[in-house]
This record gives C-alpha cells, structure tokens and sequence, in this order.
C-alpha cells in the first residue's frame, strides 16, 4: 500500500500545470475563482483551447483519437485544471454523447460527430428528463414514429442544460410502446436548428438561466441519426453510467472552493471564531475522506483488483459536499450575503458610480459576498440531478443489501 | 396550562388570514417583487387593518396589544411570505414604548400607529455582524436640544421607503437610541433588493438632525431585536408550515414509476423529520412570545434558545422541502422556492444560528427547562 503518485505521474503533473498556466486564459480564471457568470464564449472558447491541444477527450479510447491516459491521469488532469481555475467542461459532447456513438455507431456516424466534439466545436445538449420522467426516466413520452428514410420526433425534453447554447442534441426517444417502457427506447441525435425546435428558457431560483424545455413539434431528423438499434437506446444511456468516473465526486472543485470559504471567513472576520471555524474543519475532514475514497476507486481501478463499484457514494457525498461548502460561504458573510444586485455577479462590475460615495459599491464592499445566496440556491440542485440522493441510496443499498 | 387562543385571538389570526388570502396572493407577491420589493399600499392597508398599531398603547391611538397577538399576526404573514415588514414596525413601536422619552412617543406613536408613518430599525454595522453591543456611529448635541449623527447603517429593510429610522449611535462614549427622518438634510439612501425579494437600503447619516429616543441604547436595543426575535420565529413557523403543505400536496399528486412519490418510505420519513422541525418552531415560536415581557437576563437566554431551534427548523424544512419536489424546487416560476428564500433569509435575520449558540452557550445554567 503507497500514498504516492509515481514519478511518471508527478511528471504528467508539472507539464499539465504548465501547460494549463500558459493557456488558461486569466480573466477566465478569475471569473472561475470568483464564481462569476460565465458566457458561452467562456465556455466554448475554453473547449476549443483544450480542443486543439486533444485534451477535450480527454477519457476517449486511443482509437478515437483519446491521448491514452491512465485513470490516474485523468484524474490528475482534473485535479490540475480545477485548481487553476479553468470552468469544468461541459460533457454533453465528450463525456456522454461521444463514448456511447463510438461503442454503438457506425464508422460513418464516428466520422461526422466525434471530430466536432472533440474539437469543441460543436456544443451538444442533453434530451433525457421529461415534466413526467424524471427519476423514472423510462416511462419518458417524447416519440419518434419512423416515416420513410426520416423520423418524426414529438415531445418535450426538460432540464436541457446549457440547451441555449447548443449545436446538436442527444435524445432518448420512444420508438415502442410494447413490452416494458425501457425496451421501447431508442437514441437519436439531431440538429438543433431543425425545423420545429423550440428551446425556451427555465429562470432558475436565483435568477440564472442555466436550464431550458426544449419543445419537438414535428421535428423531421434523418433515420441515419439513429445510433445503433432501434429499441436498445436504453442500454445505451446506462452503458454510459457504468464508467466509473471519479470526477462525480467534484473533490478537486470542492477543495478550490474550500480554499475560497477560508478566505472568506477571515475577510468576514469569522475565522477567529471557533464556532464557525470548526464548521469548516468538519467540511475540511469530509473533503479529505472523499478524497481517500475516489484516490481508493482509481487504484482499484489501476490494479485491476477488488473494483470498488461504488459511484453513487462518491455522487452523494460529493453532491452534499458542495451544498455544505456553499452554505458556510453564505453563513460566513451573514448579512452581508443578503443584497441582491444582480450586476455585482457579472465580471468588471465597479458598483454604482451614480450613488454618493460610501454608498457606491457592494453593501459592506466586498462584491465577492454578491455571488455568495445565490450560490448557496442554486447548489440546492446537486442532491436532486444526475440521479437524486435518494434513487443513489436505494441503489447503494441495494449493493449492500441485495 | 393553556395554549388556546381566545376568541379575539382567534379573530385577529382569521382577518389576517383572509387578508393574504385574498388580497395578497403570489401574483401580486410576485409584481411587487418586480417593482423593487415594497408596496406603500399593501403596507397602507395592513395598517388599515390596525396592526401597524398592535404595539402602540390605546393612549397614543393603537390597539394596545400584545406578544401573543403579534405572534398570530406574523405568523399569517409569514404564511403569505408577505414582503412588507410589520415586524419593523412592531419592533420599532415597542421599542419607543418601552423606553422612549415622553416626547418621543407623543411625536411618533400616533402616526406610527395609524400607517402614515413607517419607521424602521437601522442597526447592521459592517464590523458588528450580529452583535448588538459594537456601534460606530456618533452622535453629538446639537443646538436646540436635537442631536447630529453619523454613520453608516446597511440592509435596513425598507430602508429607501421607510419614513424614519431608529438608529443606534454612541452618545458620550455609551450607546444611545436617536430617530432620524428620511427625508432630512444628512440622510441619503440607495436601495437594492434582498435575497427574499423583499426590499432593503444602504443608510448614511451625515450628521443628520436626530432625535434621542433612549440613553439606556444597549437594554433598549436588545429588547427591540427580542422582539424582532419573537416576529421572526412567528413569521417563520408560519412559513414553513405553507412550505410543507406545499410539499405533501406536491408529493401526493406527483407520480413516479406509477405511485405518487408520497408513497415512498424514504420520503414518508423525511416529511415526518419536516413536521418534527416544524412543530419544534412553533413550540419555540410560542415560547419566545411567552417570554417577551420577563426580565432581560431570562428574556434573553430565551429569545437565543427559540431562535436557535428557528434556525435549525428553518434550514431543514427549506432545504427538503426543495430536495422533495426535485427539479421543480429550484426554478423560479414554483412558489415553493420563493419560501425556500424567505427561510433562508430569516436563518440570518436578528442573529443566525450559530450566534445565538453562543449567546445560550454563554449563559447556560446548571439546570434547564421550560420554566427556570
């Protein structure tokens, strides 16, 4: 047993922090560090950065172009862009969508996709959830009734993040309604700007948009978007949770973040206050064990023995994690957390030169404090996406129980 | 032993009830959100109904009521998560009441009670977080018997509506209370929204004409947050009792692999540990308000304790009562994350949990209970 990266993977480290400093934009860092609003530019410029260096699939198999690194890379890759301050990739295109078209597609369907995903080119979307599939996400509606060399899809897909933004949209589709709803199932890909696509925005507690319906009204897509067969598209989709990525766990984001809270906590002059200080040594402890546990996952993974098939614990305490490490930002700014000034929660923001002088600025002046409630809000979302906590513990308790 | 309420109780809890029901409802919530947070009318009215009064003596045109009657009051309020703050007023006025020179009350009592005036408390300090007992302001004599102060005084709610202020400042070196008027030389506002959605404003005093409520600031201020206090855990009960119907009549009605959601045991127990939290608060709700009029030292130990076990209540009930709608609980358009807001934002209202931990930490005694 060895706490230790390898010298090889010490290595891999310094030139990926190097590289990552020479390239990671630093406004974007900034922006990132702050937990400022983020552009598409932000977004898909970062992607195309990544792109041209073949980072952005980065966990893709040799074969299609992935770099070939171990999970410990991988991981070691995340830890390193995260902590700079690089915003998280957004994985509808290299995480999800890419691995189930180059296990189930054909060689046709790998040559039109995956070079704009890998790239970053081309921004896809996720068409899962439905108003009335949510966690049961098998007895999903949207249908796709086959007409001629086209299907015609008819629907409506909910919780599509990042949906404004997209190019192309992944779908799970009903192509059947016989037997079991899972086996009526196909997966589909379109273009968003088809004909009868209609993405309308869902505002979100604190006021973001982050999230969007997407409506399909007669939309016609090519049969030749199908992946794979007809009907197995479920199978598809949990081929893809089967991966056991370590990066559901967030830790590399939650230790950035609780780095953050500190920094916090002494500006608000709460870190000389044992009370909210040992708040933050518990969170601190959790970060830790989290962590102990996803370094467990990858050498189970790097051995090839005793595989620790436990996702779902890292996605639940992850996921409360990160709600924990938001509550305590906004605790530790108290009152200062409660102005609500939406134009303090963009970049550049210099307060409101109009307003005589004590009064111009964030309340209190520390701006940083804008982000802090509607933050602590919009987190509130980890325990229920992705699989909610709790179809996470009946799962785990199932691997437990039987 | 008696918890009931009377029949004039009962009276004043329904036609608050039947205010909210009917002409507050989250539509008109929602525009008034839009226009900035605070509505003059809907406060105008609330007046009209005498509350603005409860706390103002029948001697100086109010209703001359009490804790228990301003319990049931907030508590309907809190039930529409009504964003024009009563409680300021009831803190304000019982404040006055309590220590305010003759003059004082004879200028401001009358018009507080009947609505034409709203005065406000301006406390928050950047340096003081929630302790009472650290104030920069000053204040000075002044020519003629008024006073001038300075200082700066942030979130006040209504702060940039509000007609007048009761501003502590140090006075000689001890803390004093002053009113100041909005619309005087010295005084200038700059208001914003606040997480709740309700209205609030940055005030700064330069050297502003004010007028002295109280030498005796620090015993005065504490009775004045006790209140707060007391309408803060009366507001939140009622609540989080409308954010947990919310919930089990979204659990019953909504359906996952063919049940309603209402129907799973996890979340049958997670729904009974909301009710646990939910009548925990209101045990502390009453308690607080029971304990509004003893002496300071118990009334303060106790208004710490309800407002610890508020805090705790408020997080719990908020943050599942989110978790159990998925999705929904974080948009906007549901109402139930608007109370999701309001719970939150009353945690660090008067004090959050962890403060006044350390105020009962503090000043524990060998033994506890109900009665002392």
């Amino acid at each position: 047993m060895e706490l230790a990266f390898t010298p090889e993977e010490q290595q891999f480290r310094e030139e990926v922090r190097a590289w990552v400093a020479a390239n990671l934009p630093k406004d974007l860092a900034r922006k990132v560090h702050d937990d400022l609003d983020l552009t598409r530019d932000d977004l898909q410029g970062w992607a195309r950065i990544l792109g041209k260096k073949g980072w952005l699939a980065y966990g893709w198999p040799v074969e299609f172009g992935g770099p070939g690194w171990t999970a410990v890379q991988r991981h070691i890759f995340e830890e390193e862009t995260t902590r700079a301050g690089a915003p998280g990739i957004v994985p509808f295109g290299p995480v999800m969508v890419a691995p189930v078209i180059q296990a189930f597609g054909t060689p046709e369907q790998h040559q039109r996709f995956l070079p704009g995903i890998a790239s970053g080119e081309v921004w896809w979307s996720q068409g899962y959830s439905e108003p009335g599939a949510g966690s049961d996400l098998a007895s999903l509606k949207t249908r796709a009734e086959r007409q001629g060399d086209k299907y015609i899809i008819n629907g409506q897909k909910t919780w599509t993040t990042l949906g404004q933004h997209g190019d192309w949209m992944f779908n799970l589709v009903r192509t059947s309604n016989e037997g079991k709803p899972q086996t009526g199932i196909s997966f589909i890909v379109l273009d968003m700007k088809s004909p009868g696509v209609t993405v309308r925005p869902i505002k979100m507690l604190e006021g973001g948009h982050e999230v969007n319906d997407v409506f399909f009204d007669n939309v016609e897509v090519p049969a030749e978007n199908l992946i794979g067969e007809e009907n197995k598209g479920w199978t598809y989709a949990k081929h893809l949770l089967s991966h056991e990525r370590t990066n559901i766990a967030g830790v590399a984001r939650s230790k950035r973040e609780l780095a953050r809270l500190k920094r916090i906590a002494k500006a608000e002059g709460v870190w000389d206050d044992p009370r909210f200080r040992d708040q933050i040594a518990l969170l601190e402890v959790d970060i830790v064990a989290l962590e102990m546990l996803v370094l467990r996952v990858l050498s189970a993974a790097t051995s090839g023995k005793n595989s620790l098939d436990i996702a779902g614990l890292l996605k639940i305490k992850g996921s409360e994690i990160q709600q924990r490490y938001a509550e305590l930002m906004m605790l530790a700014a108290g009152p200062y957390s409660l102005p609500f000034i939406e134009e303090a929660m963009a970049a550049g923001w210099q307060g409101d030169q109009a307003v005589a002088a004590a009064l111009r600025g964030f309340p209190g002046g520390s701006t940083g404090n804008a982000v802090l409630a509607p933050s602590y809000f919009n987190m509130r979302k980890t325990t229920i996406y992705g699989g909610s906590n709790e179809v996470q513990r009946t799962i785990v308790a199932q691997t437990v129980l039987g | 032993m008696d918890f009931n309420f009377s029949d004039d109780q009962q009276q004043l809890r329904d036609a608050v009830a039947k205010w909210v029901d009917k002409g507050y409802d989250f539509e008109r919530r929602k525009k008034i959100v839009a226009a900035g947070g605070f509505d003059r009318a809907a406060y105008d009215e609330l007046a009209d109904l005498g509350l603005a009064g409860l706390y103002v003596s029948e001697e100086h045109g109010g209703l001359g009521l009490g804790p228990i009657e301003a319990m049931v009051v907030m508590e309907e309020l809190g039930r529409g998560i009504v964003l024009e703050p009563l409680a300021q007023t009831l803190v304000t006025s019982a404040a006055i009441g309590a220590f305010g020179t003759p003059e004082v009350q004879a200028a401001w009592l009358p018009r507080i009670a009947s609505g034409e005036a709203l005065v406000v408390l301006a406390q928050q300090e950047r340096k003081a977080r929630y302790r009472l007992d650290v104030c920069a302001a000053q204040a000075s004599a002044a020519p003629g018997g008024a006073y001038a102060l300075t200082g700066l005084k942030n979130v006040v709610p209504a702060g940039d509506q509000a007609d007048a202020f009761v501003v502590p400042a140090q006075l000689d070196g001890k803390l004093a209370l002053f009113l100041v008027e909005r619309g005087a030389a010295g005084v200038a506002t700059r208001g914003y929204p606040t997480q709740d959605e309700s209205r609030a404003a940055d005030v700064q005093f330069d050297s502003a004409p004010a007028a002295l409520v109280t030498t005796d600031g620090l015993a005065a201020l504490r009775y004045a947050v006790d209140v707060g206090i007391a309408c803060a855990c009366a507001t939140g009960t009622g609540a989080m009792d409308k954010t947990l119907a919310l919930t089990t009549e979204y659990m019953n009605q909504r359906k996952q692999f063919g049940v309603t959601i209402a129907s799973f045991q996890a979340l049958r127990h997670r729904v009974a540990d909301m009710k646990m939290q939910l009548e925990l608060a209101r045990s502390m709700s009453y308690y607080a308000s029971l304990k509004l009029g003893t002496p300071e030292a118990e009334r303060r130990l106790a208004l710490s304790s309800a407002k610890v076990q508020l805090g705790q209540s408020l997080r719990y009930v908020g943050q599942q009562s989110v978790q159990l709608h998925g999705g929904i609980g974080v948009t906007d358009e549901y109402a139930g994350s608007h109370y999701f807001k309001v719970l939150t934002q009353l945690e660090m209202t008067w004090g959050d949990t962890l403060h006044h931990l350390g105020e009962v930490s503090d000043h524990m005694q060998d033994t506890a209970g109900v009665f002392v």
